[in-house]
């Protein structure tokens, strides 16, 4: 076990698209919730070292000075590697320097920054607020208060968005200068705002061309494509995310929070109301090796460089082409080959469910 | 109870003019069924039957009723009302010595009261007319009266006004059935004769078989004969349906109700047959049905090709109490393995294909439904082609002729012009027209039935906003000129896709059927062109583009859970498809052939 997710529900404002587990702030709701946080935290944890730790939302960045007090105390109960990579998710319009110096005296040493869009119509569709000069600002000061490593998230395929509102909008994070970026297209799900109001999606035509853009522009810019959805400087790839895409353990703690421990995944509860009764788990599965080698591939053909035919053999002791059906997909050329690694036509990345489901079938 | 109180009757009707509420009032009054356990449409036993308020398959009830002191025992035997049906019709017919035929008192008389009427003579049955629905508001009596009587020529004093819903005259009604209605022959003593009229699989019994005794007794324990199959069992259990199953010790001439003998095999037990008893034997049997012959034909085919052997079993059991539905094994290149099946009419395709995907589990895909046309080759053999994929190489046709029927389309007269525009865009051929009174219209076409198999009802009712009503009757082959069509997909021929067209109308559907395939073929991983074809000229043609998205874009906090529900989710949709060559093609694209417009 080398990762941990920790999940702040709270939020100031619900975003129209969001589905995560997510709920207004409220003071008296939050010094609860962390208290059994901290009682989950002890009941589950086994000391082990962290290589990353994650505190993800929801909008962590909305707690106050009291609340972020009392959660980074409950946090020194991890027991953080020295190079651990502590990422912790921000909204722009709450950073500042008091926040800033907080997170920098409790170890974090990586911001995940949610800016979605600069384009006044997105902004007017997500609810959200903030001008250009806003972040540049923002991370001017988190990069003079010691910040070396921040990773935004750029939203697209929004309603009515158009090709060229994409381009102004990278173009924009592009001078931010920022180590990591995210490329979201908006997935209409169920139960959210944006899907009770009948918000159509844009056509994958358009949003494909999005997706060609950004990846090519990105990668023009010195950014490695390592995910589907991932960019980063050389060196700057999120560890924390690699460890669910490498179908590593982690731990997961807090309300809706997911983890996976020495082949068991969990699901936290979403109620509040169970969860502070410490009924923390909703539901727990023992996977079985085929379970464990399928998510493998999932998880594994989301990265570039896609999966290791030795570390698969060295896992499960068995080949990769033994389990799933990679011949006909390596002819077909939707699976290719290099280097030991089987990794999806770059082509056809966005298409990527579908090889999936001739893989798994 | 005395035998000569005893009557058999059933009711007849244009479909929605109330047959099965007033089937329920009837069971009701005579107290059979108390109002608690009163439910819509009781004798629509099947889902199927009362989602869609139509009566499929016939069904008998007894029923005990008390009339001027005496004890009647009745005996209601229900029919379907639609066209495609009208054999079921005749079978309860036969089981009967009256028939009551209802008409609705806002709608008068449609289509298939004559239909069923015809069928009802026929049988030598006393007929009560009844007008129906007289508590609508827009009920008018006077008007449907003269239609009865002018039309049908009834007589205005034997009508019956009544109401399935408010069960205003239904007394009236029961009256009439006993005073009017022959009791049946009374013949205890004679050699045992009793009609199969319907038959069904158990489970637990094995074959049940209604019947009509028509001469002698059937006990328990009787060792029985069905005349025709010659297969000999002993009688396990028997009695009657009130609706409720009651068993008996035995059934006298002129009843109706059901048997079991520990019949494993169906196909012992024909509806038709008559079945006497071992010891005392009839000499001759009763007069059977005339099967009909299937009009319509399509390929059914197990999305999943394991489910082969299952669809078999189900068409079995389906052809045990409706012999009109014929089978034989068909291959197809596209979709493997199924059966070529026959049926009475579109109608009657549909609710096959339903009871198989509901009562048995098996999803089918449905090739386009072809009429048997006839091909007379220029080696002066002729021969019957029910499946474009049969039909012959061009050169070595001489003419190929096709089933024409004629109409009886009852109208209101504002929409004869758009009848005629319509007839006349189907081939028709216009014989004549009938006045039913001042404002309707009987109108007579010659109709192609492949026209009828293709979209005539939908057109029918758009264009006449659902006011038309519609039946026929078959009367012959005429020769056309008519083309093979294929529908290629990425330059592959899929068979099952192939229609027959008439040469004028080719290009036309050519081009609907390669646009409403566009729509209802999902995205492949490439680009897909579809072509339609008469031999290799290509008369209209179309392009899916490639998939470009399908993707879950975010791993949300390592929720993997919903990331394989996805695509558990999408799996599920493929299982649905069916693969032919490199595409996958949707159910619904094997109907895209039937779609007029988009």
């Amino acid at each position: 076990m080398k990762s941990a997710y920790v999940h702040i529900p709270f939020c100031r404002h619900i975003c129209t698209y969001c589905d995560f587990c997510k709920m207004n702030y409220e003071k008296e709701w939050v010094n609860n919730y962390l208290d059994t946080l901290e009682e989950e935290i002890i009941e589950k944890y086994n000391s082990e070292e962290l290589e990353t730790l994650y505190i993800g939302g929801g909008t962590p960045s909305c707690l106050d000075e009291q609340d972020l007090e009392k959660l980074f105390k409950i946090i020194q109960r991890f027991n953080l590697k020295d190079d651990c990579e502590f990422t912790f998710e921000c909204n722009l319009n709450d950073i500042n320097e008091m926040l800033l110096t907080i997170l920098k005296e409790n170890k974090v040493n990586r911001l995940s920054i949610g800016i979605e869009s600069f384009d006044k119509d997105n902004q007017k569709f997500m609810e959200r607020e903030h001008s250009f000069e806003d972040a540049q600002e923002i991370i001017k000061l988190a990069r003079n208060l010691g910040f070396n490593n921040i990773s935004v998230d750029l939203m697209y395929a929004l309603p009515n968005e158009t090709l060229s509102t994409v381009k102004k909008d990278l173009a924009k994070i592009l001078k931010l200068n920022v180590d990591h970026i995210s490329t979201y297209s908006l997935i209409l799900e169920e139960n959210t705002k944006a899907s009770i109001n009948e918000i159509q999606p844009l056509s994958e035509d358009v949003d494909a061309k999005m997706y060609e853009y950004l990846t090519k522009k990105l990668k023009s810019e010195g950014y490695n494509h390592y995910e589907i959805s991932n960019f980063a400087r050389p060196g700057y790839e999120s560890k924390h995310n690699l460890t669910y895409w490498n179908n590593e353990y982690y731990y997961g703690f807090g309300l809706g929070a997911h983890g996976y421990i020495h082949g068991v995944r969990y699901e936290n509860t979403r109620s509040l109301n169970n969860y502070l009764e410490g009924k923390y788990v909703l539901e727990e599965n023992i996977l079985s090796k085929q379970e464990i080698m399928e998510n493998e591939v999932m998880l594994g053909l989301r990265k570039t460089e896609g999966l290791n035919l030795s570390e698969f053999f060295q896992k499960f002791e068995l080949n990769l082409q033994d389990v799933f059906p990679i011949k006909p997909l390596l002819k077909s050329k939707d699976l290719l080959y290099a280097d030991g690694y089987i990794y999806i036509n770059p082509e056809k990345l966005y298409v990527m469910n579908e090889i999936l489901l001739k893989l798994l079938a | 109870m005395k035998q000569e109180n005893i009557r058999n009757f059933s009711i007849i009707a244009h479909i929605d003019h109330g047959k099965s509420t007033l089937a329920d009032r009837i069971l009701e009054l005579t107290g059979n069924v108390s109002k608690h356990e009163m439910k819509d449409q009781l004798l629509d036993s099947m889902d199927l039957e009362r989602e869609r308020g139509i009566t499929i398959k016939l069904n008998a009830v007894s029923l005990k009723y008390k009339y001027h002191n005496e004890d009647y025992l009745l005996h209601l035997i229900d029919t379907p009302g639609h066209v495609d049906f009208s054999y079921e019709v005749s079978r309860s017919l036969a089981a009967c010595e009256g028939a009551v035929l209802v008409v609705d008192a806002a709608q008068g008389i449609e289509a298939q009261t004559l239909a069923n009427l015809y069928l009802a003579l026929n049988n030598d049955l006393t007929i009560i007319p009844v007008i129906n629905k007289i508590d609508l508001p827009n009920a008018d009596v006077p008007k449907v009266t003269q239609e009865l009587c002018n039309v049908l020529g009834f007589q205005e004093e034997d009508i019956i006004l009544c109401s399935g819903k408010t069960g205003q005259g239904v007394d009236k009604l029961l009256e009439a059935i006993i005073q009017r209605i022959n009791p049946p022959k009374i013949t205890n003593n004679s050699p045992t004769k009793a009609l199969i009229f319907d038959s069904y699989f158990d489970a637990y019994r094995g074959v049940i078989a209604h019947v009509r005794l028509v001469d002698g007794e059937l006990k328990v324990h009787d060792k029985i004969k069905m005349m025709a199959t010659g297969f000999e069992c002993e009688i396990v259990e028997l009695g009657i349906n009130t609706p409720k199953e009651v068993k008996k010790d035995k059934l006298i001439s002129g009843e109706v109700g059901w048997l079991s003998g520990s019949i494993k095999d169906i196909s012992k037990v024909s509806v038709g047959d008559t079945i006497t008893t071992v010891k005392n034997p009839a000499q001759e049997m009763l007069p059977g049905y005339e099967p009909m012959k299937p009009m319509v034909y399509s390929g059914l085919f197990p999305i999943e090709p394991n489910k082969f052997v299952h669809l078999k079993e189900a068409l079995e059991k389906l052809k045990l109490n409706d012999a009109s539905l014929s089978f034989e094994p068909e291959t197809s290149d596209a979709l493997g393995f199924g059966f070529r099946c026959g049926f009475l009419g579109l109608l009657h395709m549909e609710i096959i294909m339903s009871r198989i995907e509901r009562e048995f589990g098996i999803d089918i895909i449905a090739t386009s439904p072809s009429v048997i046309y006839e091909v007379l080759l220029t080696n002066g053999n002729k021969i019957m082609i029910d499946s474009p994929n049969k039909m012959p190489d061009r050169a070595t046709i001489n003419k190929i002729s096709e089933p024409y029927i004629r109409t009886n389309i009852f109208v209101p007269s504002e929409y004869i012009g758009a009848i005629m525009e319509l007839c006349q865009d189907k081939r028709g051929i216009y014989e004549n027209m009938e006045y039913i009174n001042e404002t309707r219209v009987n109108i007579h076409y010659k109709l192609p039935l492949s026209e009828i198999v293709y979209d005539f009802f939908d057109k029918l009712k758009s264009s006449t906003k659902g006011y038309a009503s519609f039946d026929y009757e078959y009367v012959g082959y005429e020769p056309s000129d008519l083309v093979k069509m294929d529908i290629l997909l990425n330059g592959e021929a899929v068979d099952a896709l192939s229609t027959i067209v008439h040469k004028d109308f080719a290009y036309n559907r050519g081009k609907t059927i390669v646009e409403n395939l566009k729509e209802l073929i999902p995205r492949q991983m490439f680009q897909v062109p579809i072509q339609a074809c008469i031999g290799s000229k290509v008369i209209a043609r179309e392009t899916i583009s490639a998939m470009r998205k399908n993707v879950l874009a975010k791993c949300y906090g390592g929720d993997i859970t919903r990331k394989r529900k996805l695509l558990e989710k999408q799996k599920e949709g493929k299982k649905r498809m069916k693969m032919v060559g490199s595409v996958e093609i949707p159910q619904e694209a094997f109907l895209a052939v039937l779609k007029s417009e988009k």
